[in-house]
């Protein structure tokens, strides 16, 4: 091969890895912040109606940052990515193969009606970021919340609540709601553990004892947020490959995270 | 003039036959003109040595030519040249005159500001209406809705609250059916008010050959007036509607103003409008939104302000009755997978209490999640596959599910939902809609309005951008903001659309209200409608709105608007298993409305053999009840008359049964309003005398020339006639063509110096 040959290969080569650099950036793949690297499909860059998006929330002590800082960030991306494949094989929605990290501080979190946040029992707002969260919900946002255990991080994401919602109550999901029947009927749940399992043999943590099934109502009776108290269906997703991890955990996990997202598509 | 020149009238001409009576053939005349032409020209040529120098070239044929017709014109007076006419026998005859009574005859526009009528009774009764008693005999009519006779003029008041022209004309031809009728008389502004005279009126006086001589009053253009010509609304609309005031004004003397048109209910603004008059006797449509309001039969007025100098302002009002319906259609959304279209098209039906809708949405392979149904075993068997089911839905949504998905049998069903039921069907798109979903290939193409793409990857999920078109910035569908200028910048505005589809190409009569510019082109086709059989179609080439509820501030209600007025379109004009109807729901001074019946079957075939009875109250309670009849042209169709005695609102329920099993009911409203109707279209109608004149072998009259119409009045071939001839010999017109002749020529010798 020629000079000018050379020069056409490399010019080709900088176009392609760059179109495909821009594309990883803009699917927010937030290297440095991985908690559980997964591979990247080779369909990520697929445009699909639905998209698992995992919110960037500021953490009460550490700001933004993950791996053993940023809350926002546990089990990501390897639980996303795990879940949304569960989620295609299982339903007929369209699912992009890889998350979509998304944030308070830009506008960008309207394109995504359905948000799931892990760990919010360290997660707080700015009083922007909490309007804005505001103003996400009331106007059909769904966020579904996870992996916050016992009576501390409970009181944590309360206050955070409060910032978003001042009068709005936290009430417990009655069986019957449609949240608990829209695809699978869910009338026997139980907690579901996390990672720590393994090692403690305990399906809870801290003083979280008994799963909690909570949410926040619209002015309608639909849930904007259905909170999972003193369960960690993050780690079951993530975990579901695992051999030792029970299956009924992980089933339960998926089938609560799908009708989660079908609910949030059809109220 | 023309009687100076010609001795006789104008019409004698016209009807008469130009007859020569002298005792030879006319060929002996021709032969002798042209053998005297041929004389001259045999003279002329000779003489043309001996000529002077001026006489040359084309100059003696010009000579020749003059002197011949000056002499074939000498010999033809020979022949007695005469008109024959038939003319009515003095006292043999009857003529009607029937004298226009109505309250637009009390306008104060003819000259020295008097009325109307006062100028009729001056041109009239002075000498004209002795003379022709002289004459004939003579039948004096007031006229109004109907014909009365009276003894003298005095008799008349101009208080007959409308005119009916026609129906007058028919009950005098008819009362004098057994009389010689030698002509109608017929004096009035024409300000018909049952929108013309009928073919068969005029088809009977000519079969009678009765002239009908018309006399026109009033000013035929008025100085300075606005007249609110037509009101067109929906008959029946959905409770806390919006519905469209079609407003049709006319104006003379007032181009260019702006006025204020206002609709109201019981005296509440319901909508207003400033409008710029065009040019005079120019007729603009204005469309006004309004709000319909609660349940119940509302009569909404329409009025434009009155304006400074204007004449009448009586015509500046009208009013319609709009029925506002008890009833809540239900709407079937049906979607192959999870979209956010779906969720936030539920959410913004939400707050509509006029409308239903049930959803089912494909989650799985096999099941289906069914919203808003009333009993847990509706629906339980998937989408409906029986006609009883399915045409229980007045409208229609299909999201994103191939054709394939629904068997042979559903397809026809769904074509048969449109076309026969009368239902709206809304496909919206999809990665399985329309192309991508087979649609193209499918028997139900047809019903769509548009041709689909033949091929794949016609569904992007990327940005377009939306728009109106020039239909879509009035359309009630597509009305975000009620000014149309700033309705088509608003959905400029509109945040852009999630994904978009390429449709095709609209079929001819469809109707494309949106459009969009994506992947790169622009004026793609976002939102088309077109009718099939008796129900309605539109294509949304996106299901990417909810973008407009996402992305826009809080208190935004586009997205919630757009979808309540897009489900309302697809209910509205479904018609259920009995529709009734009337030709107008507003009778002004008239007494005689038709109600019909359309009345279909379970499956929406024509129901020929009911019995269907109509039920009606009126102001002074119940208007009794009445059968409609089947009408044997139209299977399924039952009409019948109804006399309404007295100015108010009806309301006429009408039941059809079938046996002991009731098909079902409808109900309809009208109302009768008395001393209105000569308010409007007031201008005398010169068009409508002349024609009806020049039809019957009449004229048309100036009430200037009225003194002349005794003695032309005579000439008709109705009655008791006699043929007459008139000299045509000693006319002075002959007499100057002669002289014309013989002047031309010495002049022109004059000229070239060759006397």
């Amino acid at each position: 091969m020629g000079g000018p040959g050379k020069i056409l290969v490399a010019i080709l080569v900088l176009a392609i890895g760059g179109t495909m650099w821009a594309q990883r950036r803009s699917l927010r793949e937030l290297a440095d912040e991985e908690d559980n690297p997964a591979p990247w499909p080779a369909d990520a860059a697929e445009k699909t109606e639905f998209v698992f998006a995992r919110l960037r929330y500021m953490a009460r002590r550490n700001g933004y940052f993950g791996r053993g800082g940023g809350a926002w960030s546990t089990d990501y991306p390897k639980a996303d990515r795990q879940f949304v494949q569960g989620a295609r094989r299982l339903t007929r929605l369209h699912v992009r193969s890889v998350e979509q990290v998304i944030s308070l501080d830009d506008n960008e979190i309207f394109d995504y009606p359905w948000i799931y946040a892990t760990e919010v029992g360290r997660w707080d707002f700015t009083p922007e970021q909490a309007a804005k969260m505001r103003e996400y919900l009331l106007k059909g946002g769904f966020v579904m919340t996870d992996d916050f255990h016992g009576t501390f991080e409970w009181s944590v994401f309360a206050d955070g609540l409060r910032k978003v919602f001042p009068d709005r109550s936290i009430v417990d999901i009655d069986n019957k709601d449609a949240i608990f029947h829209v695809l699978y009927d869910l009338d026997e749940r139980f907690q579901v553990p996390g990672i720590q399992l393994f090692y403690t043999g305990q399906v809870w943590e801290n003083d979280g004892y008994e799963a909690r099934w909570r949410g926040v109502y619209d002015d309608n009776g639909r849930i904007m947020i259905g909170i999972c108290h003193n369960m960690d269906l993050g780690d079951a997703w993530e975990w579901a490959d695992l051999p030792q991890y029970p299956e009924r955990y992980a089933s339960l996990a998926y089938r609560v995270g799908v009708n989660y997202i079908i609910y949030s598509m059809t109220h | 003039m023309f009687e100076f020149f010609f001795g006789h009238p104008r019409s004698l001409y016209s009807k008469g036959e130009i007859v020569l009576l002298g005792g030879w053939p006319w060929w002996v005349w021709l032969l002798l003109a042209l053998a005297g032409a041929a004389g001259l020209g045999f003279l002329i040529h000779r003489r043309m040595r001996d000529a002077a120098s001026g006489l040359h070239g084309w100059r003696p044929y010009v000579i020749w030519a003059l002197q011949s017709s000056m002499l074939a014109g000498v010999l033809l007076l020979l022949w007695q040249p005469s008109i024959l006419v038939s003319t009515l026998k003095p006292q043999q005859n009857v003529v009607a005159v029937i004298v226009d009574d109505s309250q637009s005859m009390m306008l104060k526009d003819a000259p020295g500001d008097a009325t109307r009528l006062d100028a009729l009774k001056q041109s009239l009764g002075g000498d004209v209406l002795n003379r022709l008693g002289d004459r004939f005999q003579l039948r004096v009519y007031k006229a109004g809705n109907r014909a009365e006779r009276i003894k003298s003029l005095d008799a008349l008041t101009g208080q007959a609250p409308a005119t009916r022209i026609g129906d007058v004309l028919e009950q005098v031809n008819a009362e004098l059916a057994g009389l010689p009728l030698g002509a109608v008389l017929l004096l009035t502004d024409g300000a018909d008010n049952s929108g013309g005279i009928d073919f068969d009126t005029v088809a009977e006086m000519r079969a009678r050959r009765v002239p009908v001589h018309t006399v026109g009053f009033g000013k035929e253009v008025s100085g300075r007036d606005i007249e609110v010509v037509d009101v067109q609304v929906p008959a029946r609309v959905l409770a806390d509607s919006r519905a469209n005031a079609a407003i049709s004004i006319a104006q003379h003397g007032l181009s260019g103003r702006v006025v204020k048109l206002s609709i109201r209910e019981s005296g509440k603004v319901l909508a207003q409008k400033q409008v710029t008059l065009k040019a005079d006797g120019q007729v603009q449509t204005e469309n006004v939104l309004f709000n319909a309001g609660d349940v119940g039969a509302k009569s909404i007025q329409v009025t434009i302000d009155k304006v400074d100098g204007e004449e009448n302002v009586r015509n500046n009002e009208t009013s319609r009755l709009v029925n506002v319906e008890n009833t809540k259609p239900k709407v079937l959304y049906f979607d192959g997978e999870p979209r956010w279209e779906f969720k936030f098209v539920r959410r913004a039906m939400e707050d509509d209490k006029s409308v239903k809708l049930i959803t089912m949405l494909r989650t799985t392979q096999n099941k289906i999640y069914r919203q808003g149904i009333e009993n847990p075993s509706d629906l339980e068997s998937g989408f409906p596959a029986k006609v009883e089911e399915l045409f229980g839905f007045q409208g229609l949504m299909l999201g994103s599910v191939e054709a394939g998905y629904f068997t042979t049998a559903q397809q026809e069903l769904l074509k048969n939902f449109v076309d026969r039921r009368g239902g709206g069907l809304l496909l919206m798109a999809g990665r399985s809609s329309l192309s991508e979903g087979g649609w193209n290939r499918s028997s139900m193409a047809e019903m769509l309005p548009v041709v689909l793409p033949d091929r794949k990857g016609t569904f992007q999920r990327d940005p377009a951008t939306p728009g109106l078109t020039a239909p879509g910035v009035d359309s009630l569908l597509t009305r975000l903001i009620e000014n149309p200028a700033q309705n088509m910048e608003r959905w400029k505005k509109l945040p852009y659309l999630a994904d978009f589809q390429d449709i095709g190409t609209p079929k001819p009569g469809a109707t494309v209200l949106a459009e969009m510019n994506a992947g790169g082109r622009a004026g793609m086709p976002l939102l088309v409608t077109h009718n099939y059989g008796r129900g309605r179609v539109a294509i949304l080439a996106t299901s990417g709105t909810w973008r407009w509820q996402m992305s826009q501030p809080l208190e935004d209600k586009t997205h919630e608007q757009f979808w309540q007025q897009m489900l309302r379109w697809l209910v509205t004009d479904t018609p259920g298993r009995v529709q009734a109807a009337t030709p107008r729901q507003m009778l002004f001074d008239e007494s005689k409305i038709r109600l019909t019946a359309d009345v279909r079957d379970k499956t929406y075939l024509p129901a020929p053999d009911a019995r269907v009875y109509a039920t009606l109250i009126g102001p002074a309670g119940s208007g009794g009840q009445i059968e409609l009849q089947p009408d044997p042209a139209t299977p399924g169709t039952y009409g019948a008359d109804y006399t309404i005695e007295k100015p108010g609102s009806y309301v006429a329920e009408i039941l059809a049964k079938r046996g002991d099993e009731e098909i079902g009911r409808d109900v309809i409203t009208f109302e009768r309003k008395d001393g209105v109707a000569e308010s409007f279209r007031t201008n005398q109608n010169r068009d409508l005398l002349t024609r009806l004149a020049t039809q019957t072998g009449g004229q048309y009259w100036s009430p200037a020339d009225l003194k002349k119409l005794p003695d032309e009045i005579s000439i008709s071939e109705a009655g008791v006639t006699v043929r007459e001839t008139r000299d045509l010999w000693n006319i002075p017109a002959v007499f100057l063509a002669l002289l014309g002749l013989r002047a031309a020529e010495w002049l022109l010798r004059r000229k070239w110096g060759v006397v």
